[in-house]
């Protein structure tokens, strides 16, 4: 009976290990890592859905979380509650050097950049935007950590 | 009008999906993209540390000499600091393949030491100094500038108006 439930499990995982879903948390960017973010998913030039991944409207459907930002103090609270609504397992992506380190916006009074002190993140691409090949690098990078912690 | 060329050389050419990941990416000429130092070159006058807008680059005193720092996850790539370097010692590489886990974020920094030396004619500690900067001709023979380059700043003072007496 255990032997079943491992090969159904394992069955299960290989089947949802096909297809992340990716979110977008916008905290506080000026959409210039967005508008990449939407370069990589809507234009057919770079077409990010290739690796099997697709953007989605909700937090509780998605795997992969994109966020843009230095995480000013106005949406830090709706960006908590955001990040919490997405189911685990989780992998965070970092775009563009604002939540990596505050970028221009480092020490400044009304960011909490870093944003790793607040949200786990585990890949980062850095850039100011980042180029849309940079970013589909990065979620490359965050699909094969998905895989392992599924 | 280059849309123009791209929307033709797509209608030609068929699919205008870009192979990478999957195969090697095109990257502008002009790309700005992680930065190169070249501590050989460095004069460490700190203009980049001034004009660094996200203060990307820092300069420390260390007992060995004085220590350059970039950290790539603050950089901008707006390309003030090889702007304004006089002796080119920074570069910006057309290299954008910078997606890292995070827990190799501090290992994406630049970090070179200037070394002190000793002057040889007063023994005072000094930072080495670089090579005449970019686009600069000295009016100096070659070895007139070895031996200026072995010296302190007063020293250096010292001997250049010695020259000029002499002259």
């Amino acid at each position: 009976m255990t032997t079943l439930i491992q090969t159904f499990s394992d069955q299960a995982r290989n089947m949802a290990a096909r297809s992340p879903w990716i979110y977008r948390i916008n905290a506080g960017s000026c959409n210039g890592c967005d508008v990449e973010c939407a370069t990589t998913a809507l234009i057919p030039r770079y077409d990010v859905e290739r690796l099997g991944c697709q953007y989605c409207g909700s937090p509780r459907h998605a795997d992969i979380v994109l966020i843009t930002g230095p995480l000013t103090a106005r949406v830090k609270d709706a960006v908590m509650r955001v990040y919490a609504e997405v189911p685990e397992p989780k992998v965070t992506v970092a775009v563009g050097v604002c939540p990596i380190s505050g970028g221009i916006f480092r020490d400044g009074y009304a960011v909490f950049a870093p944003i790793d002190q607040h949200i786990p993140v585990d890949v980062n691409v850095p850039g100011c935007p980042p180029r849309p090949q940079a970013i589909i690098e990065g979620i490359a990078q965050a699909i094969a950590i998905w895989r392992e912690r599924l | 009008m280059n849309f123009v060329k791209t929307l033709i050389r797509n209608l030609v050419r068929g699919p205008s999906t870009e192979v990478y990941p999957f195969g090697p990416a095109w990257t502008p000429t002009h790309f700005r993209g992680r930065v190169d130092f070249k501590l050989s070159s460095c004069t460490a006058c700190r203009a980049c540390e001034q004009v660094c807008a996200p203060g990307a680059i820092r300069f420390d005193k260390t007992p060995e000499g004085l220590r350059f720092m970039l950290w790539h996850n603050t950089c901008v790539f707006c390309g003030l600091c090889e702007h304004y370097c006089p002796t080119d010692a920074i570069h910006q590489t057309d290299d954008w393949h910078m997606a890292h886990a995070s827990s190799r974020q501090y290992e994406m920094v630049i970090r070179e030491i200037i070394p002190y030396v000793s002057c040889s004619t007063c023994g005072a500690k000094a930072l080495a100094s670089a090579p005449s900067p970019a686009g600069v001709v000295p009016p100096f023979t070659a070895e007139e500038i070895e031996i200026q380059r072995d010296l302190c700043p007063a020293c250096r003072k010292k001997a250049l108006a010695e020259r000029g007496v002499q002259q």
